[in-house]
């Protein structure tokens, strides 16, 4: 067996032109939105079926070959990386549509199609799918399902998880199966919401039925300035406790205030230093008054300037710098490391004045956007990669944020995932008996460890170092023995390859020696 | 036979551990309202340790302002409800018989109530959980916040998993403000199919109901019906949007033909929807009463329950029922004898196999397919199964593997 037959085999399966094996195109998939890591993979395949996805995924188990799924490539914590090389299957073909029932509220798509794409064809019949996050316009539902996505609007809907109602997956062995198709309250464990949020690390999602939700008969948006952020703050959390559920509460600092208004020219005064935006829907009725009580409390926490919006074209004006914050940043900062981290939402003010001590004791600018509604804060650290130590400063930042939520009872993800990123942090949260737990879940699906390796469990025990220990907890002594350890344990002498393709290379050459594939 | 009562996660952990070495087998209780669902407990000779949940009933953390909280999994319905109702704040989950179902065996057994079309169930407002595993070690997974994606969503395997994977010892959840307005709108149809015209056309409307629960059901717990069939919808949220589905909902089903029309508000309104929410309780089921629940696409629905009228009626058995309509959930009701109960069980289960046996006459278990006929992935959950309790510790036989 070679990796030449290998992907001969998988010429045939999807044809030629949708395999990529020439090395500098290789790199376009050495990573996804987070590059603090990057490996290229050995080969690429294009598929648009399922019954493709399955003949590659059993090819790939012959051959020993770890499978990593990608999607747009936009996720922002390393998930579609693969980390120990191996194949890449991408869904960027498998993107269409398949049905539509609105009287059953749902609609069965492939992984590959683009959420806003998704939300844009819903639209016309008056649905819309809840989960929305910020890189809609180009982020795929196989993506979300992945990193359980969020998006402004999850404070009242609720996350990718609360909406996705069957999985057809690909497992390890080849075999497709799904989970759910809407009909409620499926019978045993709850194979479709495990799924979610794993990673891509149970098998390959090739279709999906998702919930879709009729669109509110009214919305109205208000964008309030504030002269500092913790009146904004404050003003979240009294709107919460008023007794009614906003759509979204979104918040903006000075930073961001300053590159939309360079990049989109929306006059918001240089006074205003912290900008919110505050979503409701519902039946017309009642949300006038509503809008006004907000409008109020507002003013109380001492707003500057308020602009309630009732028209689609004054409310597409108030959400244009929340919608755009992210690429205005370039106006701004060469460089940003966005931290995704919640916290409980009575510690926000003090947490966000914490970041501000950090960001000076690393001389380093944080701006902030992110979703107030659900205490998930998003600081982002302006930065210069290619100046002095300012890389390093601002990862020292992104630690010292995500130790401060930890210990103020938050976590270290909110919605982008752990995936890559994050995984080393994990035991800020979870000891071995919790992350032990996990492991036997990954186990059930993933005993061969071929579905992206190197990913959520800490470098330091991984998953099949953790299901062994269990299973010796358990008293099973021969099930402990029979653990897969899989090519993580294997390269652990080494540890996965860190910083780009040289050393990656290196480590896949170490596995290549040691046998273990290809 | 013996009961245990921990009062502390530590004391539970001990027990199933003493358990785990001595081949002993776990039965969990919480306030007993579900325990007629499942297959008898498979103990096969080894000695039953049963756990009274109730010993562990404290709160956890509770911060009103983050309107999040964490409780132990003994407390009930109705305690919890007692500590967040004075903050303004509601678990949006109504239970069967909430003085006495537990948390933990709310979440164990997947508890629905007529409020999930507008809040959901558990499944959405679970954030974190701690679990006894069968090892007797304790592990804990998700948090306080109410985003989180940090590791695996284990919550969801423990979901719905009937104590057969690990013992919930804790939970945390999201609170919502209690509703400012609420009202409840009663129309009675005469037929199934024009009580179906209303649910359906409601479901492609843009109301904003949270519940519409269709009741077929005699006089019950002082409640009385006006007609045989009944669609009730209840209206919370902002007082003139309350107004508005008061005004309007009532009409669009008169055009659809409603014969009667009840609003309640206040008391009146809460008591309902009590009512309502104990309808599908078997906690105290007569004894030659046959309950199910069935659960299809939405669009079925109607036709479900219109067979199963049908083939109540040929089998002579009285039928009562009330389903979250728009969510495709329902809870039959069948009385008679128990020969043609169990005929019109295998006649409804060969046409809609998601159908769960909830309770039924003591003549006619081990004769039904207690969990229906719709497991989809069994490899998987008995590779789960055996992964999490490998000696077949927790609620033995119990589940579907």
């Amino acid at each position: 067996m070679n990796r030449i037959a290998f992907i001969q085999a998988l010429e045939k399966i999807v044809g030629k032109k949708y395999v990529v094996q020439d090395k500098a195109a290789l790199m376009l998939y050495e990573a996804d939105g987070c590059i603090m890591e990057t490996h290229a993979p050995d080969v690429v395949i294009m598929p648009t079926s399922t019954e493709e996805v399955a003949a590659a995924i059993k090819l790939a188990r012959e051959y020993d070959v770890p499978v990593t799924a990608r999607g747009s490539g936009t996720g922002l914590s390393g998930g579609s990386t693969p980390v120990f090389g191996g194949l890449v299957i991408t869904t960027t073909r498998m993107n269409r549509v398949l049905e539509l029932d609105t009287r059953n509220n749902r609609v069965r798509v492939q992984p590959g199609v683009i959420n806003f794409e998704l939300s844009q064809y819903l639209m016309t019949h008056g649905y819309h799918f809840a989960a929305d996050p910020s890189s809609q316009k180009a982020c795929s539902i196989g993506g979300n399902i992945a990193m359980n996505s969020g998006g402004p609007h999850c404070v009242k809907y609720g996350v990718t998880g609360s909406h996705v109602l069957g999985l057809k997956l690909v497992l390890e062995d080849g075999s497709i199966m799904w989970t759910g198709d809407g009909t409620p309250d499926g019978i045993g464990y709850d194979l479709t919401g495990v799924n979610v949020g794993a990673a891509g690390g149970f098998g390959f999602v090739s279709e999906t039925w998702l919930r879709i939700m009729r669109m509110p008969e009214s919305v109205r948006v208000v964008l309030a300035l504030f002269p500092e952020i913790r009146g904004a703050a404050e003003a979240v959390s009294e709107v919460i406790a008023s007794g009614f559920l906003p759509t979204a509460m979104e918040m903006m600092d000075k930073w961001v205030i300053k590159a939309v208004n360079k990049s989109y020219n929306l006059g918001i005064p240089d006074a205003a230093k912290a900008a919110l935006i505050i979503e409701v829907d519902g039946v017309d009725e009642g949300l006038d008054k509503l809008l006004a009580e907000i409008v109020s409390i507002c003013e109380k926490r001492g707003a500057l300037e308020i602009r309630p919006a009732k028209t689609p074209e004054e409310q597409i004006n108030a959400w244009a710098a929340r919608k755009n914050a992210f690429g205005a940043m370039g106006r701004v900062a060469r460089s940003y490391y966005l931290v995704d981290t919640v916290v409980p939402r009575t510690k926000l003010p003090d947490v966000l004045e914490q970041v501000q001590r950090i960001s000076e004791k690393y001389d380093l600018p944080v701006a902030n956007v992110f979703h107030a509604g659900d205490g998930n804060l998003h600081p982002l650290v302006l930065y210069d990669r290619t100046r002095g130590d300012e890389d390093e400063r601002a990862h020292k930042i992104a630690t010292e944020v995500m130790e401060l939520c930890v210990s103020v009872g938050g976590v270290i993800s909110g919605e982008h995932g752990v995936a890559l990123e994050k995984k080393n942090y994990m035991p800020a949260l979870f000891n071995d008996d919790d992350l032990g737990a996990m492991a036997a879940l990954h186990e059930c699906f993933n005993a061969s460890k071929m579905f992206n390796p190197g990913k959520t469990f800490p470098d330091s025990c991984p998953p099949g170092a953790l299901v062994a220990r269990r299973r010796r907890i358990l008293g099973d002594k021969a099930g402990a023995d029979a653990v897969h350890i899989g090519r993580a344990a294997a390269l652990a002498n080494g540890g996965p390859a860190r910083h780009g393709h040289h050393d990656q290379q290196q480590a896949l050459d170490r596995v290549v020696k040691q046998g273990a594939w290809v | 036979m013996t009961t245990l009562t921990p009062k502390t996660p530590a004391e539970l952990a001990e027990i199933v551990q003493h358990a785990h070495e001595t081949n002993a087998v776990i039965v969990l209780q919480g306030g007993g309202t579900h325990q007629s669902i499942g297959n008898p407990i498979a103990a096969n000779g080894r000695e039953i340790i049963t756990i009274n949940m109730r010993g562990l009933n404290r709160v956890i953390e509770y911060e009103p302002n983050d309107m999040v909280i964490g409780v132990e999994a003994g407390m009930t319905f109705a305690e919890l409800d007692a500590i967040v109702r004075p903050n303004g704040q509601m678990l949006p989950l109504d239970v069967p018989l909430p003085e006495r179902c537990t948390i933990g065996g709310a979440l164990a057994v997947a508890a629905d109530g007529p409020r999930r079309l507008g809040y959901g169930t558990l499944r959405d407002l679970i954030l974190g959980a701690q679990v006894v595993e069968a090892s007797g070690r304790i592990s804990k997974a998700g948090g306080m916040t109410v985003k989180n994606v940090s590791g695996y969503d284990m919550m969801k395997l423990y979901h719905g998993s009937y104590g057969t994977l690990s013992i919930i010892t804790s939970a945390n959840f999201k609170l919502l403000p209690r509703p400012r307005a609420a009202a409840t709108l009663r129309m009675g149809f005469e037929s199934l199919a024009a009580a179906f015209k209303l649910v359906d056309a409601l479901q492609a409307s843009q109301f904003t109901p949270a519940a519409v629960e269709l009741i077929c059901d005699a006089k019950h717990n002082g409640v009385s019906l006006t007609t045989q069939i009944e669609v009730a919808v209840l209206t919370d949220g902002l007082p003139d949007a309350v107004a508005r589905h008061e005004r309007d909902i009532p009409a669009l089903a008169k055009g659809l033909g409603s014969t009667t029309l009840t609003v309640l508000h206040g008391n009146q309104h809460d008591t309902f929807w009590a009512y309502v929410a104990d309808l599908n309780q078997v906690a105290d089921l007569q004894p030659d009463k046959l309950a199910l629940k069935l659960a299809c696409l939405p669009s079925q629905l109607g036709d479900a329950l219109a067979l199963a009228q049908k083939l109540a009626a040929q089998h002579a058995l009285t039928l009562t029922l009330n389903a979250r309509a728009i969510n495709g959930v329902a809870y039959l009701r069948a009385r008679g004898a128990n020969a043609n109960l169990q005929a019109f069980h295998t006649a409804l289960l060969a046409q809609h196999p998601r159908l769960v046996v909830m309770g039924a006459p003591e003549a006619l278990r081990g004769k039904l397919a207690i969990w229906g006929n719709d497991v989809r992935g069994r490899d998987i959950m008995q590779r789960i199964k055996h992964e999490f309790d490998p000696q077949g510790l927790l609620n033995p036989g119990r589940f579907v593997v």
